[in-house]
């Protein structure tokens, strides 16, 4: 990493002033969105409930067969909280540490991970199901999260920029593993291109209960390393000089993102996008507090998740579109159109 | 580059009054050991494993009294594929070579930016949606010709700023990926299955056809690709230098990344999208030829040599019965690629 030259900021107090009046709103209209996209989880499908239907059943009028109906929403409605807020918070904890604004979780080897241990434990062991499957996805995804960590904090000094080198290469490496199990055993190939397509649905409580743990932990080491990546967003030496250790909280962080992104990936899949747009959005709604950001990723990513898999459920009825597709149709013009703003050559 | 008034004069090839190619005696050595190894391994292709012609038979099956199962293991299984091999490997080097030379990205090769991911995507509406309507070669061609028209509006800029490009580039793949994941989640398995092995890269099963495809695009690019050559190396002296050497650089850039994707495509069409050849071949031969200087003669060698390689292993290799060669290009070349990055960033390039 060459030296730049810092980047002259607001100071603190202009920036909080701004930004209070903003935020509240930004707060209230994010809760409102995601509240309408809880609902509307649990709303749309292949068959059309109302929201009075919806009504009635929790308030216990409903027939039993539309009972089943909305309830059988549950699970995927959950999961797609829990996987959006993971991975909200993951990317914005990535592009805050790496302070590359590409930076996704998918670039420390984790889906390649995970994909490599779900295609393994089916096609050498047997292990189909999604609840299953789980057990085996999360721990090859936190294995290769920190085999790229220990690859790219290898040498002299671990810069960042290594370490998501390491990553490219992890991913390489496994997904070259993976294409050669999946195309020499036909069940193994059948549970990862189900799995690789990243959906919320034909899951159950079960997959949501296996991650929920992982997810906390991640989540809570990222609320408590919040002030210290402000201090890190200033440069290593500030950060030093105000008490804080660069090294443990770049670890801590990493720690953090691997668990948070490990855990959906485990649960939903490889989703596009949400890791990498989130962080963008909440940037532009409350700035550069890192405990904002994260506070208001939980909030977004759910939501963008929930109302792209409605999206995908409601396009092409009867089938359905994994959400992960849509996602990734719906972040890329954005990514696109983004390019046209870049400066620079790097 | 500031070597280059040290080095040894250079013996110049003159071809008319157009070409003009210094050669380094360093270089033609490096050309000779990567065309001896490209020999070894051919032969061994023709010759290892269970239907192999045996090594004494070899030079007799070649020179035309090939009888019996040698013939039909020459002319119908391992010959066309592996001079498909060859020309394929040849073609995504030359092809990586010419795009990294005008983006002056190291990283850059046009797999990179989307035109395997779109090929692949090509590939799955018409093998498995529409099935019959284009042959799956010219669906993968149509493809990758729509991913890089794609990255080329959405940089606003063409193929010039190499960061734009690698960004868009990353979009359209994810787009395309998507997309043939969805396709092959929705077929059943069978067929699937067939088409994530084309989306891999592979070379089983080719004829004559497809050998004289690639070769003929090979032998319309490749003189293109030599009247270029000294102005890619100016060019990549940077722009201003460029214009006051008389080589218009946006008209260099775009004919060379026009001949680069042309290239790719071609292979594309007859190996389906294969990972990383196109971007390791010009690393190792700029390596052996330690700088700068027309190395795209011997990236295509290298790209050959690789492919070469790779396809042997898919043959040969105990533990697998016909994984496409992609799946070998691609684990040798993450390697490389970790070994790469790791290495540009000591150097603080990065």
């Amino acid at each position: 990493m060459t030296t730049t030259l810092a980047k002259p900021r607001p100071s603190g107090a202009d920036a909080s002033r701004v930004g209070t009046a903003r935020r509240v709103y930004a707060l209230l209209i994010g809760i409102a969105v995601l509240a309408l996209a809880v609902l509307a989880s649990v709303m749309f499908g292949s068959r059309s409930t109302s929201f009075g239907d919806v009504l009635d059943v929790w308030s216990g009028d409903a027939d039993p067969y539309l009972t089943t109906v909305v309830e059988s929403r549950y699970p995927r409605t959950a999961l797609g909280v829990l996987a959006g807020v993971c991975l909200a918070v993951g990317g914005t904890l990535m592009q805050g540490i790496t302070r590359n604004p590409l930076a996704d979780p998918g670039l420390l080897g984790i889906n390649a991970g995970a994909a490599a241990a779900v295609v393994s434990a089916t096609a050498f062991l047997g292990v189909s199901g999604q609840a299953a499957t789980v057990w085996w996805a999360l721990p090859g995804a936190l294995i290769a999260g920190l085999l790229v960590y220990v690859i790219g904090a290898a040498g002299a000094d671990s810069g960042v920029v290594r370490l998501v080198l390491a990553g490219a290469v992890v991913s390489a490496v496994l997904t070259a593993l993976v294409q050669a199990i999946a195309l020499s055993h036909p069940d193994a190939f059948d549970s990862y291109r189900y799995w690789v397509v990243g959906a919320l649905g034909g899951r159950d409580f079960d997959v949501f209960r296996s991650v929920l743990p992982f997810a906390l932990i991640g989540f809570t080491l990222a609320l408590l390393l919040g002030p210290g990546l402000n201090a890190l967003a200033l440069g290593d030496e500030s950060a030093s000089s105000l008490g804080a250790n660069p090294m443990v909280l770049r670890s801590a962080g990493l720690v953090a993102a691997t668990l948070l992104s490990a855990a959906a990936t485990a649960a939903v899949g490889p989703i596009a996008f949400v890791g990498l747009a989130v962080p963008h959005v909440v940037r532009a709604l409350v700035g550069v507090d890192f405990r904002m950001q994260i506070a208001y990723a939980a909030i977004v990513g759910p939501a963008l998740l929930l109302l792209a898999d409605v999206v995908g459920r409601v396009v092409v009825r009867p089938q359905e579109l994994m959400v992960g597709v849509v996602t990734a149709f719906v972040g890329a013009p954005v990514l696109l159109f983004a390019v046209r703003r870049m400066r620079g050559s790097a | 580059m500031t070597a280059t008034a040290e080095r040894a004069r250079p013996g110049v090839l003159r071809i008319g009054r157009v070409v003009a190619l210094p050669v380094h005696r360093g270089y033609l050595l490096a050309a000779l050991a990567v065309v001896v190894l490209l020999l070894g391994a051919s032969v061994a292709t023709l010759t290892l494993g269970r239907l192999g012609i045996p090594l004494g038979e070899l030079p007799g099956a070649l020179v035309g009294g090939a009888e019996g199962s040698d013939a039909f293991v020459l002319e119908r299984l391992r010959g066309p594929r592996l001079v498909v091999a060859i020309g394929t490997g040849a073609a995504l080097g030359l092809s990586g070579a010419l795009f990294q030379s005008v983006t002056r990205n190291p990283l850059g090769s046009p797999d990179v930016i989307g035109l395997g991911a779109g090929a692949g995507a090509g590939a799955a509406v018409f093998a498995l949606l529409l099935p019959g309507t284009l042959p799956v070669w010219l669906g993968a061609l149509a493809g990758a010709a729509l991913a890089m028209g794609l990255v080329y509006f959405a940089t606003g800029t063409g193929f010039r700023n190499p960061g734009r490009l690698i960004v868009a580039g990353l979009g359209v793949a994810a787009m395309a990926f998507a997309f043939t994941e969805y396709v092959v989640y929705v077929m059943e398995r069978d067929r699937a299955s067939v088409l994530m092995a084309y989306v891999n890269g592979s070379l089983s099963a080719r004829d004559w056809d497809h050998a004289a495809t690639i070769w003929l695009v090979l032998a319309v690019v490749v003189p293109l690709a030599a009247l270029l050559g000294r102005r890619l190396d100016a060019s990549e002296m940077g722009d201003e230098l460029a214009a006051g050497l008389g080589a218009d650089p946006t008209r260099t850039r775009v004919f060379a990344v026009t001949l680069s994707v042309v290239l790719s495509a071609g292979a594309v069409s007859v190996a389906g999208p294969i990972a990383f050849v196109a971007l390791t071949a010009p690393q190792i031969a700029r390596r052996l030829t330690g700088g700068t200087g027309a190395h795209q003669a011997l990236a295509a060698l290298v790209g050959a040599l690789l492919l070469v390689l790779a396809d042997l292993a898919a043959q040969q290799a105990p533990w697998s019965d016909g994984l496409p060669v992609g799946i070998y290009t691609m684990a040798i070349g993450g390697v490389y690629l970790g070994y790469l990055l790791v290495r540009e960033w000591r150097r603080g390039r990065l």
